[in-house]
């Protein structure tokens, strides 16, 4: 059969003046657009782009759990579905949901549920919707992210938020939130999440080869991107109501 | 988990029917009115082609992807397009997961008619080596909110994502593709600009453009796909009957709606440049 055109990959992931490929720094996040509340049908939602990467989230609940049998009586259940839209990688995804597709579901679902005080809930469900339109590395901390916001949304009480983010290793460096080609072609890919009512890792996995001090670096690296997401997550969440009392005070707040 | 039909109170059928016999819909649009509609093309950079269009409420995505594969025996020298709706769960209560429902089916493939005997996609112009090697594309669509009205707003995204699409071109040399750098367009695959409009029965009332409660109360529906002087075809679903007066009504309203709204619309503005 012929062949499609491949999927390039540079040899270097550093231009000559020492910027990545993107034109970022070592440190630098990609651009981060939030928004919630936008899908009026579903309890809770959220929009995220973040680079390339372009997310929708939707929480539903707390309602009946179907099918009967997961229910628990002493409390409620969190499930979490991780989807790709066919044309959001560069060869189209096959429909149905694959491997890859059921882990991320799982990984999220552990990192979303210390948040919760499912207990609150028995015999009741909430189910988190994750679809990525477009993708370009790191949507599995994006879908963390963007989850986290619609659960919030939502009015879900919850313990904080989640905040997630990857940081990497390209070319002997490392490098905060690695990029689709950088995850792909780099040496080493950590992708962690905090929960910030402890402060503690509730998402961790790492693919790569780097020894202990690059590693503990890289925590710390993860750790101050992370606090600058935060605050963009709280200041989403925030502008909304202020959006809507300024409409319900007729501008009267706005100066 | 909700009944796969919401349920909707007798108090609010009978106040929408009572509304649209006076000529009045619950959201003040007259019998033959759109919702607005907005549409961005090109919205996602993985995918050869786009769009996010919004009817009101309703919202879908739609992007497309090719592949290079042997054509079909009996058309050697056509390449493919096929079409898939997938009614996400995030989008509705009444949406559930797992493998398509027929509602997800019916979707993609009244959009996949309107589209494939209206002379829109010139599959002749798909075709890289007859017998050999053509382009299948896929086109698929994801229902991000559903307000009702699917069938129409399905249909423009399509459209608007096989304008803005931008495709590899191939060329046939030595027994074997190469790419040459360039990129096929919107402008050589489409050709008719065809346009579905679907209406609601309540009754003896007919109207464009249900809205999800209306969509829940109606008898059924019907949707018209046509060109600028032609039927192409025609989805009856759901219990309503309609009579051959109606039938003869609604093409010559479906004519006079699809020229209107095409040249409102002017899908060709979505075009790429490459």
């Amino acid at each position: 059969m012929p062949l499609i055109i491949k999927d390039e990959y540079p040899e270097k992931l550093f231009r000559e003046d020492g910027k990545r490929l993107d034109g970022r720094d070592k440190h630098e996040l990609r651009p981060i657009k939030m928004e919630v509340g936008l899908l009026k049908n579903a309890d809770g939602s959220a929009y995220l782009e973040w680079g390339n990467n372009k997310i929708f989230a939707a929480v539903y609940g707390p309602r009946d759990v179907h099918p009967h049998y997961l229910a628990k009586p002493d409390r409620g259940i969190l499930r979490v579905f991780y989807r790709m839209a066919t044309f959001s990688v560069f060869d189209r995804k096959r429909p149905a949901p694959g491997r890859r597709e059921k882990e991320i579901s799982m990984v999220l679902a552990d990192c979303l549920e210390p948040l919760l005080f499912l207990e609150l809930y028995p015999g009741n469900s909430f189910e988190v919707f994750i679809n990525v339109m477009d993708a370009d590395g790191g949507t599995r901390c994006a879908c963390a992210t963007a989850a986290a916001l619609a659960l919030a949304d939502a009015g879900v009480p919850m313990r904080s938020l989640v905040t997630a983010v990857a940081v990497g290793k390209i070319d002997g460096e490392l490098v905060t939130d690695l990029s689709g080609i950088e995850d792909k072609t780099g040496e080493a890919d950590l992708p962690c999440a905090i929960t910030w009512f402890n402060e503690e890792l509730s998402l961790l996995q790492f693919d790569g080869s780097i020894d202990l001090k690059e590693f503990d670096e890289s925590i710390t690296l993860a750790k101050n991107a992370l606090i600058k997401i935060h605050e963009m997550q709280l200041n989403t969440l925030k502008n909304k109501y202020i959006a809507i009392q300024e409409e319900y005070s007729g501008g009267k707040n706005k100066k | 988990m909700m009944n796969t039909k919401r349920v909707i109170s007798t108090i609010e059928k009978n106040y929408i029917l009572n509304n649209l016999r006076k000529e009045e819909r619950i959201d003040g649009r007259g019998l033959w009115e759109y919702r607005d509609w907005t549409i961005k093309s090109d919205v996602i950079a993985s995918a050869e082609g786009s769009a996010d269009v919004t009817l009101g409420d309703t919202r879908i995505i739609t992007g497309l992807k090719y592949d290079v594969g042997t054509p079909f025996p009996d058309l050697p020298e056509e390449g493919v397009c096929t079409f898939m709706a997938e009614l996400l769960p995030l989008a509705s209560p009444i949406f559930e997961r797992g493998p398509p429902s027929d509602q997800s089916i019916e979707l993609a493939r009244v959009v996949d008619r309107g589209i494939r005997h209206a002379d829109c996609v010139q599959t002749k112009k798909l075709c890289i080596k007859a017998n050999k090697a053509v382009y299948i594309l896929f086109v698929d669509l994801y229902v991000i909110n559903y307000s009702g009205n699917l069938i129409d707003a399905g249909g423009i995204s399509s459209l608007t994502t096989l304008i803005s699409s931008h495709i590899p071109e191939g060329k046939w040399v030595d027994d074997q593709l190469e790419w040459t750098g360039k990129y096929l367009t919107g402008e050589t695959i489409v050709n008719e600009l065809p346009i579905v409009t679907t209406y609601g029965k309540i009754g003896d009332v007919i109207f464009l453009d249900p809205t999800l409660p209306e969509e829940l109360v109606s008898d059924g529906r019907i949707s018209i796909s046509v060109t600028e002087d032609k039927i192409v075809s025609i989805q009856k679903s759901g219990l309503a009957t309609f009579s051959l007066e109606e039938i003869n009504m609604l093409s010559k309203k479906s004519m006079e709606i699809g020229k209107k709204l095409r040249k409102e619309l002017n899908l060709w503005q979505y075009k790429v440049k490459y």
